[in-house]
């Protein structure tokens, strides 16, 4: 046995070169940088990751950064860029999203239902983090520093309560 | 300015949009041009959306804002969606609140 066979033995040995794609972006907090980002990982990831994955991936990308575009990143508030960053994994897409504007409010973590869908008034928002709640797992959220950290997993395949 | 390709007739007014994404980036003058135009048609619209391929809740937003722009009386019919779109129609319930086809059907 050679050394590098040695080394890869094990019951978890693992292949000593990954080459699925993955996908990491300083951007400006900005909804036209955010698009930009969000068509460059789709040509990323096709065709690694399948039509349906890769369009729950990117709703709730797109959600989760335009949000920091409009919150967090107001003028004065931080650098004004975020970054992403997106990795293939065994059961899904992990993404983290990290930047330096203002504290995340409790609130957008807390479960959501849809806003009351009132026909005579119907919502024209409020769906942002219902989507992103319900299209990721192991959401988690931390404030390091002066730095919000938002990460989760938008898996391959759904069996999750709203499918999609 | 967001491309919107306006067929007007005598019955109807078919609106294409010919943009691949409704996002952030062009939501709000997307909703202030289709408003404009359903507006100033006073007729039952629709809305061939077969070329947009995504679109986020600030897109879905401004469809509403143009739906509740047109009396109720007044159709606005989507047609053509596409995964990416019906997904979010689907998810947030929006597909009980506009009449949705699946295909351009054949001029009346």
């Amino acid at each position: 046995m050679s050394s590098i066979e040695r080394q890869n033995a094990g019951p978890k040995s693992r292949p000593a070169t990954r080459t699925q794609p993955m996908f990491h972006r300083v951007l400006q907090a900005d909804p036209q940088d955010v698009r930009q980002a969000l068509t460059d990982l789709r040509a990323r990831f096709t065709p690694a990751v399948d039509a349906d994955a890769m369009g729950r991936l990117e709703l709730v990308l797109a959600e989760v950064m335009n949000n920091v575009a409009e919150h967090a990143a107001a003028p004065g508030a931080g650098s004004g860029s975020m970054h992403l960053c997106v990795i293939m994994q065994e059961g899904g897409l992990s993404c983290a999203i990290t930047d330096d504007g203002g504290k995340l409010p409790a609130d957008c973590l807390k479960p959501r239902n849809l806003p009351a869908l009132d026909p005579l008034d119907l919502p024209e928002g409020g769906f942002g983090w219902f989507l992103i709640q319900g299209l990721t797992q192991s959401l988690c959220y931390y404030r390091e520093d002066h730095r919000n950290c938002l990460a989760f997993t938008v898996p391959y395949q759904l069996s999750g309560p709203i499918s999609g | 300015m967001p491309t919107l390709i306006i067929n007007e007739t005598e019955a109807q007014l078919v609106v294409t949009v010919d943009e691949t994404r409704i996002d952030a980036a062009i939501a709000t003058r997307f909703k202030d041009r289709l408003r404009e135009i359903v507006l100033r048609g006073r007729k039952p619209v629709r809305l061939d959306m077969s070329r947009v391929d995504f679109m986020d809740s600030s897109g879905l937003g401004a469809m509403i804002a143009v739906r509740k722009a047109l009396p109720e009386s007044l159709p606005l019919v989507l047609e053509g969606l596409t995964p990416n779109v019906e997904r979010v129609f689907r998810l947030t319930r929006m597909d009980s609140v506009f009449e949705i086809r699946p295909a351009t059907t054949p001029q009346a």
